[in-house]
């Protein structure tokens, strides 16, 4: 018997010649007694079939052909390969490593050749460091990969005021500027669609129903008149008057034709428009919240709770019977539609600019502050904010939230865009160019991976929601690889080498110094209050939790 | 519902009933109604604060029968009368109300009038028909009632009834009116009256709250004109007075407020539906916003049937896989398949011929190189591994990493060298060369070996001058060594030696006396560790100037007696503790010949090394060593060895002794080499030669005895010497000889304080630093340096002292911060974790690819939101949640909530089964 171990590649190329492979019998009781004394008996009978590099273990005896061949250990782990007996010639068996050809052939030269690992973990104690390093590099990775900016889109001569996302197409955003301007973009190729003329003064609000087919403006002309438009958009063929395009691209975006529709005129000024989700009605706020439907010209209904101006105004898209409004008497009012009146009150000690609801979860709103924070609330109890979001330095003039809920972007009167977790204090994102002014407005796009500020300086910036994202197809194992590393970075996020990588940000320099001073003053607040409190009667200084220190009152 | 105030009261039964029902069509009509019903109230108000005192005249004379109509009718022109009569209306009224029974009564009766009355002025224009029914519907509401399983069930229930007829039966009863009149030819007047005497009666059965009214007139009517009634009556007024305090109606602020209150309530209870949703996605591992597309095929052949080409490319390829005649070919065989599949001969031909080529060029290659391989040509061979080295060289000329690695090889032989001796003609074939002698060889191998033994001295030398450092530091010591002990030996002796030994380790012992008296090694522990040290020392020294002692009597002796003996006599090489012997064997070797080989050499080198760090290195000048090897000296040799003996014999019975042994038949060799190249061995051997009279002497003491033997003879001559009984301490100090746990500790202690709070470096002397030429080497280092000093010092025991493990005589703590693992740590625990386990639980297992199999790998890499780019995702839709249901099957989308039940769509499932199976 003559077992052979060896690479069974290297045997089949052996010339394989039966007349010679018959075992010297002195050799063969050579081996017999120490097998592995190839040296001793190579030289006596150099002359065999056995070249050198081959393993030969010579067995006398014909009960040994079952020996079990002692493999290493990754090759015992791979279950597919097997060892098998291959007749050389009709007296003896030659034992080989075998794979099946099932197994290990690709149906595609695209296709990954299979591996087998052992995933014994005592193979690999290595395991942490090597995360963790690779947490390391990945965050760095971010980092060197994080370049949001996509592109500004310029056409309008004076600032952006408002902003408009279609709801029904991902391309599609409107914007207003200060002198009357309303624009249509395609995002896709940066580059206006048509224009909406009309409007003789700033633009105020702005927003399109849920179809996507009527776009409502409001604002304040500059003779004190305002001016509530509808546009629709309405399939067909034929071209008005109004309609201007701008390039090719235009007529195979829209074979919409766009009608004045209707022109509602009136005395009042209009600071806000929002149309409710899924139907026909949408709100102006301005002296007072006027509730109007598409077909008629007189509002369905109104409310008023006090007498100041009402400067914004959100629906619920969860609930789309609610909706929020904030005047300039510092306050945010909740509305009932069912009930045909308003429900509650709240006064803070700054103005709020803008809403948002959270589209996710429709009891919570974010209201974007005056004071450079934004307070998330739960609807239902709107003694404390569930959140205090700060970073801006200066007021948050807009807020939207993503459509997955998770985290919504603030333009500031800073010159910066933030990106903030839904429940996250501090800001996990910072967008600024040198050249973007105060930004007036922001909206997230309707499938959550892009941003769009418009700003004082005319321009629309087009940005991404996660800087390092890899934009275009991806192929699956190159998202497998992402999502690995993500979660290796998320796993390691709070060690200090990467939570420091993750969290660093080139600021510009006043943003950076206003920062630190605003930092300063809550600081030395803090320690005089706690002074204060240390050098008077014990319990009569109350500290209010941060949530609630912002709010004056609710009002019922 | 209490904001409806006194003004309307019977709405809270209603309004209750219809909450239970949340028929929010019916809450809104409702709504209306009260509205109405406020306006009425309002109207209503200043009638009802109208004068009673009128009411009452006008009500003097009335008949029972007429009241309710009367009633009605002044009720709807109230709003024309004066003040006073209204008054005197409302008066009459509520005292009516008062005198049945409770206020809930009274209430409804009131609820009840104000209906009637709206309802009467309608009637009267003729619309009643119209108007009717829609009240009663409002107010009536019989379903409600019998939900309310109110005890007034049958009433209610009777009242529904009667009003149905009162309105529905109106036409009914204005047929019966008519026919009435054609069959008496009696005026329709009578039986009318009789009719709306009859509707009363119906009322007092029915509804006790309008019924009561009437029926308290009814009860006072009667007893108009007797005597008690106007006491009655005014009693009556009175009550009603009492009961009927009708409320203000809210001011609008108020009433809004209220509104508002209402209206957030219910906002709040909306949004609180949504609770378990938003809970389930905010708990859910991952949120889904993919839309699941349904292209409409399942699988790639359902595709491929549906295409249509449509550019010219596709049409030409639609045109050639379509061609009818492969088709047919395809089907029945292959014979004609491979008709169609001509190939012409050429080429065919050109192909072969290509591979042929090829293959050609590359056998010759091959044997191209086979034969470069077989060449035997030694010269042939040289030139290439000279063009070679030249290509190396030139290449190593231009890189520096090169040059380096260079260097290291060469480094790297000559360590080698040093370490095999391969060219000291220890190789087989120099040794039989050496065997036969030089001169009996050709030139050649003369030549060859001392090729060799250049090439050996040339890579030796080049040690010594590439180790600038070490090696030469080594060997200068070796030098002094040298240069002092010769003279030594010349000069005074070994006794000499020995005084000077033993004056030094009296000195050792008084330096160690003095104690610390401040800085680190005051310390308690440091106190202990460096008494117990120096405990140790003493016995080591006093044992050390003892053998001095003795071994210098020793000497004296022999000096006196057999100075000659000594001189020729070979000592024994011992080592380890028997050091203190060797400076008296020193003078015995001084005239011994030596006899050595190279060979030989190398392991008296070795010996050295080990005998290096020994403060009485043997002195042996090189000029003795040219003394032949005379016999004299082997003769007396033996005398020596006796003599050797005896000192050993004298020594402490603690000393041990290692001995070298040698096989007798390699030293008789040696000697006859010695023999042969004498002159050779002295230039070669010269300057280690001061430690070989050891080993020499040595191998002439084995040469006469067997070495054995003489070994276990030195060993139990030392145990067997003194032996006293010892005493408990030195008992178990000897039991725990080899473990002192508490010195140890203290000295791991010593070490981490070194390591952590490191010992200020002493001031060293720089000449003409921080001070004027020559004014330093006055004075000492300047004054600065030394305070300088002095402050570290101060600082460190402060630093010492500070410590918490100051005082505590087992402990370390370490203050030190480990920089590197301080990037692996947190400073503080992670904001979602409660406790330090769960976190590191939560970071334990590795989720790499590596680490797992490729299905729970993407599972456990999931990221919390999984969305696709280009798919709006819309605002969260209503679905019924349980809130009790586990969170695993939240992993649907919440795009599409169907997408659980096409779950079984053909071309997903087989990809699962496919991953599956991997």
């Amino acid at each position: 018997m003559v077992l052979i171990r060896s690479n069974p590649f290297r045997f089949n190329r052996m010339p394989c010649r039966p007349g010679r492979v018959e075992p010297c019998p002195e050799r063969a009781a050579d081996a017999a007694a120490a097998p592995r004394t190839r040296a001793r008996c190579a030289p006596r009978c150099s002359k065999t079939l056995f070249s050198p590099p081959i393993r030969v273990v010579l067995l006398g005896g014909g009960s040994l052909s079952s020996v079990p061949a002692p493999l290493p250990a990754t090759h015992r782990r791979a279950q597919s390969t097997s060892s098998c007996d291959v007749t050389v010639s009709g007296s003896m068996k030659v034992k080989v490593i075998s794979r099946s050809t099932e197994e290990f052939t690709r149906e595609r030269s695209q296709d990954l050749q299979r591996t087998f690992r052992n995933y014994d973990p005592a193979l690999r104690p290595q395991e942490k460091a090597v995360e963790y390093t690779r947490a390391l590099n990945a965050a760095k990775l971010d980092k060197i990969f994080a370049r949001p900016f996509i592109g500004a889109m310029d056409g309008h001569v004076d600032g952006i005021s408002c902003m408009a996302k279609n709801p029904n197409h991902l391309k599609g955003i409107f914007s207003a500027s200060m002198d009357g301007d309303v624009r249509l973009w395609d995002l896709a190729s940066r580059r206006t669609v048509c224009q909406f003329p009309g409007h003789q003064g700033a633009v105020r609000g702005l927003t399109a129903s849920t179809d996507g087919d009527i776009l409502v403006s409001c604002g304040t002309d500059c003779t004190d008149f305002v001016h509530l438009s509808h546009w629709q958009f309405m399939h067909g063929s034929m071209l008005s008057g109004t309609f201007q395009s701008f390039g090719e691209r235009v007529f195979i975006i829209s074979c919409h034709v766009i009608i004045l529709l209707n022109l509602i005129l009136s005395v009042k000024d209009y600071r806000a428009v929002d149309h409710q989700w899924n139907s026909n009605l949408f709100a102006t706020a301005g002296a007072q919240v006027d509730i109007w439907d598409h077909n008629r010209s007189e509002p369905v209904s109104s409310f008023e709770w006090g007498k100041d101006t009402v400067i914004s105004v959100r629906f619920n898209p969860g609930e789309p019977n609610l909706l929020t409004t904030s005047a300039s008497d510092r306050s945010i009012t909740l509305y009932d539609l069912r009930m045909s009146s308003p429900a509650r009150k709240l006064i803070m000690k700054t103005k709020t600019n803008a809403i948002a609801w959270n589209p996710m979860e429709p009891m919570n709103f974010t209201a974007a502050n005056e004071d450079s924070n934004c307070y998330s609330y739960d609807a239902r109890k709107l003694d404390e904010a569930k959140c205090v979001h700060q970073d801006h330095v200066s007021a948050v003039m807009d807020i939207d939230y993503s459509p997955t809920g998770r985290e919504f972007v603030t333009g500031s009167y800073d010159r910066t865009v933030r990106i903030f977790p839904y429940n996250g204090g501090r800001s996990r994102e910072i967008y600024h160019t040198k050249r973007m002014q105060r930004v007036f407005c922001v909206k997230y796009s309707c499938d959550g991976t892009y941003i769009i500020s418009g700003s004082d300086d005319t321009n629309l910036r087009l940005w991404k929601a996660k800087a390092s994202e890899q934009l275009g197809v991806i192929l699956p194992r190159e998202r497998k690889k992402q999502e690995y590393l993500d979660a290796v970075k998320e796993r390691y996020k709070h060690l200090p080498e990467v939570k420091r990588i993750v969290r660093h940000r080139h600021l510009p320099k006043p943003i950076y110094k206003a920062a630190t001073m605003r930092r300063t003053m809550i600081e030395t607040e803090r320690k005089k209050e706690k002074r204060r409190k240390a050098h008077s009667a014990p319990g009569s200084i109350t500290t209010q939790p941060f949530r609630k220190r912002r709010i004056i009152k609710e009002v019922e | 519902m209490c904001k409806e105030g006194g003004g309307f009261i019977t709405q809270p039964v209603l309004v209750s009933a219809a909450a239970e029902a949340r028929n929010s069509r019916r809450r809104r009509r409702r709504r209306r109604a009260r509205r109405r019903a406020r306006s009425q109230e309002k109207e209503m108000k200043p009638r009802a604060a109208g004068a009673p005192a009128q009411l009452k005249r006008k009500n003097m004379g009335w008949k029972k029968r007429k009241m309710g109509r009367d009633e009605k009718k002044m009720r709807w022109t109230g709003p024309r009368l004066p003040s006073a009569l209204r008054k005197e209306l409302d008066a009459h009224k509520g005292g009516a109300g008062g005198s049945d029974d409770g206020s809930g009564s009274d209430a409804e009766e009131r609820g009840d009038m104000y209906e009637y009355e709206e309802g009467l002025p309608e009637e009267d224009t003729g619309k009643n028909r119209r108007f009717d029914p829609v009240e009663n519907l409002e107010y009536e509401l019989p379903d409600d009632f019998k939900d309310e399983n109110l005890p007034s069930d049958e009433e209610a229930g009777s009242d529904a009834d009667g009003s149905d007829r009162s309105e529905g039966g109106g036409e009914d009863e204005d047929r019966h009116l008519r026919m009435l009149q054609g069959i008496t030819g009696m005026p329709g007047q009578a039986f009318q009256d009789k009719r709306k005497k009859e509707t009363v009666f119906t009322d007092v059965n029915g509804a006790d709250g309008g019924a009561t009214d009437i029926s308290i007139q009814d009860l006072l009517d009667p007893l108009h004109g007797m005597p008690g009634y106007s006491s009655l009556r005014k009693k009556l007024n009175q009550l009603e007075k009492k009961s009927s305090a009708v409320q203000a109606p809210l001011p609008k602020v108020e009433r809004e407020r209220l509104e508002r209150k209402v209206a957030y309530e219910h906002s709040k209870k909306d949004m609180t539906n949504w609770e378990p949703l938003v809970k389930r996605n905010r708990e859910a591992p991952t949120i889904y916003f993919e839309e699941d597309k349904d292209i409409g095929f399942s699988t790639v052949g359902a595709i491929a049937s549906e295409f249509q080409p449509r550019t010219e490319f596709e049409k030409k390829m639609a045109l050639l896989v379509g061609n009818p005649e492969i088709l047919e070919a395809h089907q029945k065989d292959g014979s004609r398949l491979l008709e169609l599949n001509k190939i012409s001969v050429e080429d065919v031909k050109d192909r072969q011929n290509r591979l042929a080529k090829m293959r050609s060029l590359l056998f010759r290659h091959e044997m191209k190189a086979k034969h470069i391989k077989k060449i035997k040509s030694k010269t042939y061979h040289r030139m290439m591994k000279k063009s070679k080295l030249k290509a190396t060289s030139a290449e190593i000329e231009m890189d520096p990493e090169a040059i380096r690695e260079q260097a290291m090889k060469q480094e790297f032989k000559r360590a080698e060298e040093r370490m095999t001796l391969k060219h000291k003609n220890s190789s087989k074939w120099a040794k039989r060369i050496m065997k036969r002698g030089l001169n009996a060889q050709d030139e050649g191998s003369r030549a060859a070996i001392a090729e060799q033994l250049q090439q050996h001295a040339l890579l030796t030398r080049k040690i010594n001058s590439m180790k600038d450092t070490s090696s030469s530091e080594d060997s200068s010591d070796d030098d002094e060594d040298d240069d002092e002990l010769p003279d030594e030996a010349l000069s005074g002796g070994a006794s000499k030696l020995l005084t000077r030994a033993k004056e030094k380790t009296l000195k050792v012992i008084e330096e160690e006396d003095e104690m610390p008296k401040s800085g680190v090694l005051s310390l308690p522990f440091m106190v202990r560790g460096l008494k117990k040290k120096n405990e140790a020392l003493l016995e080591e020294s006093r044992v050390a100037i003892q053998e001095y002692d003795s071994s210098l009597r020793q000497l004296d002796n022999g000096n006196k007696t057999s100075t000659s003996e000594l001189c020729a006599s070979g000592g024994r090489k011992v080592f380890g503790a028997t050091r203190k012997e060797t400076p008296g064997n020193v003078d015995k070797v001084e005239s011994d010949d030596i006899g050595n080989s190279s060979d030989s050499e190398a392991e008296f080198n070795i010996e050295k090394s080990a005998q290096a760090g020994d403060k009485e290195s043997s002195p042996i000048p090189g000029a003795q060593l040219h003394s032949g090897l005379s016999k004299k000296a082997l003769v007396e040799n033996k005398n020596a060895f006796e003599n050797f003996d005896d000192i050993n014999r004298e020594t402490g019975p603690k000393t041990t002794y290692d001995v070298a042994i040698f096989v007798s038949d390699s030293f008789k060799k040696i000697d006859t080499k010695n023999k042969v190249d004498d002159t050779r061995r002295n230039s070669v051997t010269a300057p280690e030669d001061h430690s070989l009279h050891q080993d020499l002497a040595a191998v002439h003491d084995s040469d006469m005895d067997s070495d054995e033997e003489m070994v276990d003879g030195f060993l139990s001559s030392g145990a067997k010497l003194k032996y006293e009984l010892p005493s408990q301490a030195d008992l178990v100090r000897s039991a725990f000889a080899g473990d002192d746990v508490e010195g140890e500790f203290e000295k791991q202690k010593m070490e981490v304080l070194d390591e952590e709070v490191p010992e200020p470096e002493k001031p060293v002397l720089l000449p003409g630093w921080g001070e004027w030429t020559n004014v330093q080497q006055k004075k000492g280092l300047p004054k600065w340096i030394l305070n300088e000093h002095e402050d570290a010092k101060r600082k460190r025991e402060e630093a010492l002292k500070k410590r918490k493990d100051a005082h505590l005589k087992h402990v370390i703590i370490s203050e030190k911060i480990d920089k590197k693992a301080d990037k692996l740590l947190t400073k503080t625990l992670p904001f979602p974790f409660t406790s330090k386990e769960v976190f590191e639980q939560s970071i334990r297992m590795p989720i790499g690819p590596e680490y797992n199999p490729a299905i729970s790998h993407s599972a456990l890499n999931r990221p919390a939101v999984v969305k696709r780019p280009g798919t709006i995702i819309k605002p969260i839709q209503f679905e019924e949640v349980d809130p009790h249901e586990k969170s695993s099957d939240v992993k649907q989308s919440r795009q599409n909530p169907k997408r659980n039940k096409a779950g079984g769509k053909p071309g997903k499932a087989s990809f699962k089964g496919k991953k599956a199976k991997v």
